[in-house]
Parts: C-alpha cells; sequence; structure tokens
C-alpha cells in the first residue's frame, strides 16, 4: 500500500489550490499538488481588480506571482497531469491512505487531499462547435472580438458574461450581433439597457442552437424556438458564454449538489473524513479569486489538524 | 532556430500567459498585434486557418493556443 504516501494531496492549481499548498508547506506537509494547468479560471481573466494589494493585475500574471510562492515550498511536488479516479482504501493504517490516479503520472497516494479543481466554460455540446473551435467558435470574447470586426456574429448566453460578450463586440464594430439564449435576457439590468438601445444587436429569446455550420469556418447557425420552428442565422462567429461546469466528473465518491459543486461545511470538510474541499469546485456560491484562495488556506490548516488529530490524538 | 512569431490581441489573458512561457525560456518571438491591424489579422487567418488568438509560427508549422508542450516539441 504506496510506499511513502505524501501527507497531502491537493488536486487543481488555481487560486486555492496553490494558497493550499503554501499554507500545507508552512505546516511542513510533505505535499503533491497535481493539476491539468497552474491558475485555472484565472488564466481566462484579462484584469483583476478586486485581489487585495493588486489594485490591477492581470490574470496571468497573478497567477504566475501564486506559482512561484508555491514553488519556494519545502516538500512540494508539482505534477502537471489531470486527475480521473479518487479513491479511499481503507486499511489498518491510521489515517487511511487516498489514491489519485493522473491519466500520465499514474497513481499517487496520500493521507489526506484537498480537491481544488475549479470550473470550466460550459460548452453546448452541439455539432461544429469543437470542429470550428478556434475558427469561429470562441469562449473568449476578450481575446478574439477583434477578429469580427464588421462581421455578422452571434452570442449564445443572455447572462452577464453573454451581454459583456455582446459590448466587447459592438466595441470592436461588429456589423451584425446575434444573441441567442434558451431563456429569457437575466444579466444585470444596466447591461440590458446599453445592448438594447443599439440598432445592431437583435436578440432571439427561447431559441436553442441547434447546429454550428460551415466550411473552412463558421458560416452560420441552426437555431430553433420553443415551438420548434427553425431559421438559419448567418454569422461568421459564435461566442459561447453559457456559464461554468465544475470539474467534478471524477469525484463519485463525494457528495455534490444539484449543480455537481462538491458539498463542504464551514470547515471545507467533504462527506469523506480526510477529503477537504476549496474554492469554486465547492458550493461555496461566491466565486471569487479572494475567497477561493480563503477556502484553500482554511482547508489546509484543516488536513493539517486531521492529520495531527489522527497519528498523535484520540479518535 | 526557425523565426517564431505570436499572433495576439492586447486583451487576450492566454496569450500574455504564453509571452510570459516564451521569455522564461529564452525563445526570441515576433508579435504580432491582430487588433490594431486589420490586415494582420486576415493575414493570419489566411496563413494559419485560425480565428482565435494566441496563435504561434514556429517557421511553417502552426501552434493554436497556449500550448507550452507543442512548442517546445516543435523549437527542438
Amino acid at each position: 500500500m504506496g510506499n511513502n504516501p505524501y501527507d497531502l494531496i491537493i488536486v487543481g492549481a488555481g487560486p486555492a489550490g496553490m494558497t493550499a499548498a503554501v499554507y500545507a508547506g508552512r505546516k511542513g506537509l510533505k505535499t503533491l499538488v497535481i493539476s491539468k494547468d497552474t491558475g485555472g479560471q484565472v488564466n481566462w481573466t484579462t484584469l483583476v481588480e478586486n485581489y487585495m494589494g493588486f489594485e490591477q493585475i492581470q490574470g496571468p500574471e497573478l497567477i504566475e506571482r501564486f506559482n512561484r510562492q508555491m514553488q519556494e515550498g519545502e516538500d512540494l511536488t508539482y505534477k502537471e497531469d489531470e486527475v480521473d479516479r479518487l479513491e479511499v482504501k481503507e486499511d489498518l493504517e491510521s489515517p487511511k491512505v487516498f489514491t489519485v490516479n493522473g491519466r500520465n503520472t499514474g497513481l499517487h497516494h496520500g493521507r489526506s487531499v484537498i480537491i481544488a479543481t475549479g470550473k470550466r466554460p460550459r460548452m453546448l455540446g452541439v455539432p461544429g462547435e469543437t470542429e470550428f473551435r478556434g475558427k469561429g467558435v470562441s469562449y473568449c470574447s476578450t481575446c478574439d472580438a477583434p477578429f469580427f470586426r464588421e462581421a455578422s456574429v452571434a452570442v449564445a448566453g443572455g447572462g452577464n458574461s453573454g451581454v459583456q460578450a455582446v459590448l466587447d463586440l459592438l466595441a470592436v464594430n461588429a456589423k451584425k450581433v446575434e444573441l441567442v439564449t434558451d431563456q429569457d435576457l437575466t444579466a444585470d439590468q444596466v447591461l440590458i439597457d446599453r445592448i438594447l438601445e443599439d440598432k445592431r444587436v437583435e436578440i432571439h429569446r427561447h431559441h436553442h442552437i441547434e447546429e454550428i455550420i460551415g466550411d473552412r469556418m463558421v458560416q452560420g447557425l441552426k437555431v430553433v424556438n420553443r415551438h420548434g420552428e427553425t431559421k438559419d442565422l448567418p454569422v461568421e462567429g459564435l461566442f459561447i458564454e453559457i456559464g461554468l461546469e465544475p470539474n467534478t466528473e471524477f469525484l463519485d465518491i463525494l457528495e455534490k449538489n444539484e449543480r455537481r459543486e462538491v458539498i463542504v461545511d464551514c470547515q471545507c470538510r467533504t462527506n469523506i473524513e480526510g477529503v477537504f474541499a476549496a474554492g469554486d469546485v465547492t458550493i461555496i456560491p461566491e466565486k471569487q479569486i479572494i475567497i477561493a484562495a480563503g477556502e484553500g488556506a482554511k482547508a489546509a490548516i484543516r488536513a493539517w489538524e486531521y492529520l495531527m488529530k489522527k497519528r498523535f490524538g484520540a479518535e | 532556430m526557425a523565426e517564431v512569431t505570436v499572433y495576439t490581441t492586447p486583451t487576450c489573458p492566454w496569450c500574455q500567459k504564453l509571452k510570459t512561457f516564451l521569455n522564461d525560456q529564452g525563445i526570441p518571438f515576433n508579435e504580432v498585434n491582430v487588433a490594431e491591424d486589420p490586415e494582420q489579422a486576415r493575414e493570419m487567418m489566411s496563413k494559419t486557418g485560425q480565428r482565435g488568438v494566441p496563435v504561434t509560427t514556429i517557421g511553417d508549422q502552426v501552434v493554436v493556443g497556449y500550448d507550452p508542450e507543442g512548442i517546445k516539441e516543435l523549437i527542438q
């Protein structure tokens, strides 16, 4: 059973995971951080203006600073890999051992785990979405809006992100912007008012996108309303802003809410003793970098206390 | 070493991350800001078949998106 398991395995290296790693290191825990990348959603963020101490900083630059501090930790191992399984190995040892499986790096064993895998942009799941990614389909209007100067383009999503994408496209002089939402607009009224007053915007409420069509690049969308009536929208691009999904597919053993976020208490504890969770992947409603960092610190302190109790205390 | 060109827009965070990676690796590169120049944007689209940034060309090879491993392989 796993020679020399880590004291702590942290899955995910966004702000929650990286802060947890720093706190774990300062408590003298032998720690593995295993993650697809460093930074997570912060890598999608052009400018961060509400992380204390940095009035204005680019997302990737903030992450680079988190990463440098994390890498200074003693007894820290970082592996870039995606975890696809978490298991508990009950045995006579206490504290018990957990196993995570990295797709490329294989099995890793630890006496405690923090899940900090965050969220990813939700996909539509329609034909053409994968084929035309980067060829008209985009999930980042701050990245790619400039390609649609004087073009007709669509946005999927009626929340704040979708409406903001419409504004980004109007700002680069798009010729026409078709906003498609399967409900009504749910964005803040002040943003809705700004797009309602622009004649270049057409809003398709209660419409689903059935297919993205094109040749070498996107040429149009097939949309359908709730009565089954279809129409074609001739557009050169589609920005998909329909929300975020938690990265919890591999977490069968953890209890989750209806949005598939990991259920935690105020001590970052999950339903499995020794497994903690922090950041946007949990049910904590505020999805902010500063809150993720705070939750990561809490989870690491809790993990250390759990290990101390198991090794030295009554329980 | 083949010439490295990175196509970017100023508000693209992945582009920022890619440039930091190239600088950390000591890989010299040209940067083309396609937001500034529609002609460059059209050229990028016809050369690479992409309408999204970042895109990196290494000689004739194209790397789409933030892909440090892909770039390292082609540089070597």
